[in-house]
């Protein structure tokens, strides 16, 4: 028995790699999606005054240090009984806002469209976002400015570009003053305009995209509002494969519908209903579920979407465009909140004073897909539990069951070519999947470059726990 | 000039804060040609004649060391770009309990799993502790920040790849501070999320354990600007890197002594949560725990690790 690795896995954040395992026949015996880091937040939060959690929480993914940052606020808010002011709510829903532009603009235009622009079978020095400056300079400065102004208006609303620290217990720590709004809102427009005029960009990918390539079916998970698309407050709900509504929950009864399982082979667990069933997170899964954007930007294009990928879409390399859409409705919900004149309001924070409910759940909608912050503390306010539950995990089954689907006609007599390889890991980056969320790196494996082959080794039947003939497998 | 970035035990957040170089990155990539990323490109393996290596994140594991060691081997320069290189930063706290404890937790102790989940053994194993860049190859040159600052990275990165020599401030985020000193009588320590602290004055005399004293600068004290006490996210202030009895513990003790008149005993009373609000991101370096007087020893071992 030989296995194929690739390894380590480009162009997405934090280190994973796929092995693939042949048979005597040099077949595709299976393959998996593994992930070698666990960094432990879950644990070393433990004994942490639960007020530090929305400053240390940030440090678990450099790409969406916001979402953490919410979540945990929110969750902290839950115990001690705060309530943020309207502004404060409009502040927080904008830090938000400028987390999906940078995150999606840095997906889409950065890491994601070098496949798309330079070529999936381009060489491998050239997939870049720098071989996208040298094909393509004025794209590669668009994406850079309109990736800027997701950063500058985190910077002025929450502090710092990267791991920001205004979001407090209550509300914020800092209000937006004039001149600065005014200046962000020019830069939002400006930001629009682009994100606009990238949608013929994604429109070429859109009618290009292989609808068949690594398809698996699955039910999705994802917040709304009155059905609405709402990544910062609202009710979860669940859809099953035929769209149909498999239950909604908030705060702390996502137990009673989630949970969690690991393999012998990846530091990443897995989640699934508790029923049984497999589900997805992230903009193909909120696409799914909500009956429209709230923008009209953003729902023309859903619509365009609609019409070409249908209602309920199941294939991956979806998820890029389903991306997009969001990331128009970002822009569009920027610049209307800048233009509220409530966002410079000083009423920013309630004031709090203790713990008043020793559990908090905080959930919210990160780029990548529902994250849930859960903190247990004592009555002074130290964590005593901890979980969490990001979007990686919830999408870690999805995407392992995908990377097997796609690499079995890939591998021709036992072998792999680097396009094929970078084949898998296109289809696997149209997750976007974060490592650092998903595990919270404190180590890494990484494999020799490119394709190893390695011997037969004892025992590797075990570590496949996963059953086939599961309705996921295709 | 070829550059690289390896990326450790790490968020990623300092490649970001590479690209948060906006469009002066372009300039950059005019003089320089960036040859190994993992994160941005798909070059696998950092090839030989490197000039200027990037690592960011801490060493945890095996994989993280033999990395280390490697791009140390193939690059003319490395450079410690962040805490976490710097310092050990945020990871460091997996220090405070042992790894046996941390994967029953993860795996068979949060409400979400079962007792009987599986735990993980076909994956890369642990050191015995967290380490700084710093601590186990030898490093040309330091950038601390949580992530470094984008006003600094640019002044920085086009220096490092034009190899001119450029003076920057090493003074603590104090110095970066605008509050002013105010009245500090009755000082009590409050928690970081009681009351709401005033806009004109010293943060640490309105009784929140602010560290910018203690902790360097270079972030325009981003921090205590809006309103939120510094929590020494860019590691320690020169003095105590290069004072074996000066400590970050230590000398915020003192530091409120001085302000407030307060016996340093008293002071210790009212302190809560030492690993989190003071070590943060300095709990995983050796030098930090080398120190006599460092409290890091003791919040490791009463965790018995």
């Amino acid at each position: 028995m030989t296995e194929i690795r690739i390894s380590p896995m480009t162009r997405l954040e934090g280190h994973a790699q796929v092995r693939i395992t042949l048979n005597a026949q040099n077949q595709v015996e299976r393959a998996h999606f593994s992930v070698m880091e666990l960094r432990g937040f879950e644990k070393f939060l433990i004994g942490a005054a639960v007020e530090e959690a929305p400053r240390i929480t940030p440090r678990i993914c450099g790409i969406c240090p916001t979402s953490h940052h919410l979540a945990s606020v929110k969750a902290v808010d839950a115990i001690l009984g705060a309530e943020p002011p309207e502004t404060g709510k409009k502040l927080r829903e904008l830090l938000n806002h400028a987390q999906y532009i940078h995150s999606h603009a840095i997906h889409f235009f950065m890491l994601a469209a070098p496949d798309f622009i330079v070529g999936h079978d381009a060489p491998a020095a050239d997939r870049s976002v720098i071989g996208i400056a040298k094909k393509s300079p004025a794209l590669a400065k668009k994406a850079i400015e309109v990736r800027k102004l997701g950063q500058r208006i985190t910077e002025a609303v929450g502090g710092k570009p990267i791991h920001p620290s205004n979001a407090i217990p209550g509300g914020m720590s800092r209000p937006l003053d004039e001149a600065t709004r005014g200046s962000l809102l020019a830069m939002a427009k400006g930001g629009l305009a682009i994100a606009q005029e990238g949608w013929d960009l994604a429109r070429v990918m859109m009618d290009g995209t292989d609808l068949t390539l690594g398809t698996v079916e699955t039910g999705f998970l994802g917040m709304t509002k009155e059905k609405k698309y709402s990544p910062y407050e609202g009710t979860v709900e669940i859809i099953g494969k035929d769209r149909s509504p498999l239950g909604t929950f908030t705060g702390v009864d996502y137990t009673k519908q989630i949970e969690e399982f690991s393999e012998d082979w990846s530091y990443l667990k897995f989640t699934r209903l508790k029923n049984g069933t497999f589900y997805r997170v992230g903009p193909l899964a909120r696409l799914n579920i909500c009956s429209s954007m709230g923008t009209p930007v953003a729902d023309a294009a859903l619509k365009e979407y609609r019409a070409k990928f249908g209602e309920t879409v199941q294939a991956p390399l979806a998820y890029n465009l389903a991306r997009y859409v969001e990331f128009l409705a970002s822009c569009e919900r920027a610049v209307e909140l800048l233009q509220d004149p409530a966002i410079t309001g000083t009423n920013i924070r309630a004031p709090v004073s203790g713990v008043k409910a020793t559990r908090g759940v905080g959930i919210i909608e990160a780029p990548r897909g529902t994250l849930i912050h859960d903190y247990t503390v004592n009555e002074k306010g130290f964590i005593e539990r901890c979980n969490l539950l990001v979007a990686t995990c919830q999408n870690n089954y999805a995407i392992d069951r995908t990377v097997e689907a796609v690499a079995r006609p890939l591998v021709k007599d036992g072998a792999l070519t680097e396009a094929a390889a970078n084949r898998i890991e296109m289809v696997i980056r149209s997750y976007d999947p974060c490592i650092s969320c998903a595990t919270h790196a404190i180590g890494k494996r990484a494999w020799p470059i490119e394709l190893v082959r390695h011997g037969h080794r004892s025992g590797e039947g075990e570590a496949l726990r996963l059953e086939k003939g599961d309705d996921l497998l295709c | 000039m070829k550059i690289a970035i390896e990326e450790l035990a790490s968020c990623s957040g300092c490649t970001i804060a590479i690209l948060d170089l906006h469009e002066a990155l372009l300039d950059v990539l005019g003089k320089a040609e960036i040859v190994y990323a993992p994160v941005i490109m798909d070059v696998k393996e950092p090839p030989e004649g490197i000039d200027i290596a990037f690592v960011t994140g801490a060493v945890r594991n095996e994989e993280n060391q033999e990395r280390l060691r490697k791009i140390r081997k193939r690059a003319k320069t490395v450079v410690a770009l962040g805490t976490c290189a710097c310092y050990g930063g945020i990871s460091g706290l997996s220090m405070l309990f042992n790894k046996e404890d941390m994967f029953n937790y993860v795996f068979r102790g949060v409400e979400t799993v079962k007792p009987d989940g599986v735990i993980p053994k076909d994956v890369p194993p642990f050191l015995y502790r967290a380490f700084a860049v710093g601590d186990i190859e030898k490093v040309d040159y330091y950038i601390t920040g949580c992530p470094p600052k984008e006003m600094y990275l640019k002044k920085i990165l086009p220096a490092l790849v034009a190899g001119e020599p450029l003076a920057l401030s090493k003074k603590s985020v104090c110095s970066e501070c605008d509050r002013v000193m105010g009245a500090h009588e009755k000082w009590q320590l409050k928690r970081r999320y009681e009351g709401i602290p005033d806009r004109e004055h010293c943060l640490l005399g309105q009784g929140y354990l602010c560290l910018g004293a203690v902790t360097f600068g270079r972030c325009g004290a981003s921090c205590p600007h809006s309103n939120v006490p510094c929590h020494g996210c860019n590691g320690p202030s020169l003095d105590i890197l290069r004072e074996p009895c000066r400590d970050i513990y230590n000398m915020m003790i003192r530091r409120i002594a001085d302000l407030t008149d307060k016996p340093e005993a008293e002071i210790e009373k009212e302190i809560y949560d030492v690993a989190h609000t003071f070590y943060p991101f300095t709990i995983g370096s050796l030098i930090m725990e080398d120190k006599g007087i460092s409290k890091i020893r003791d919040l490791i071992k009463e965790r018995n690790v």
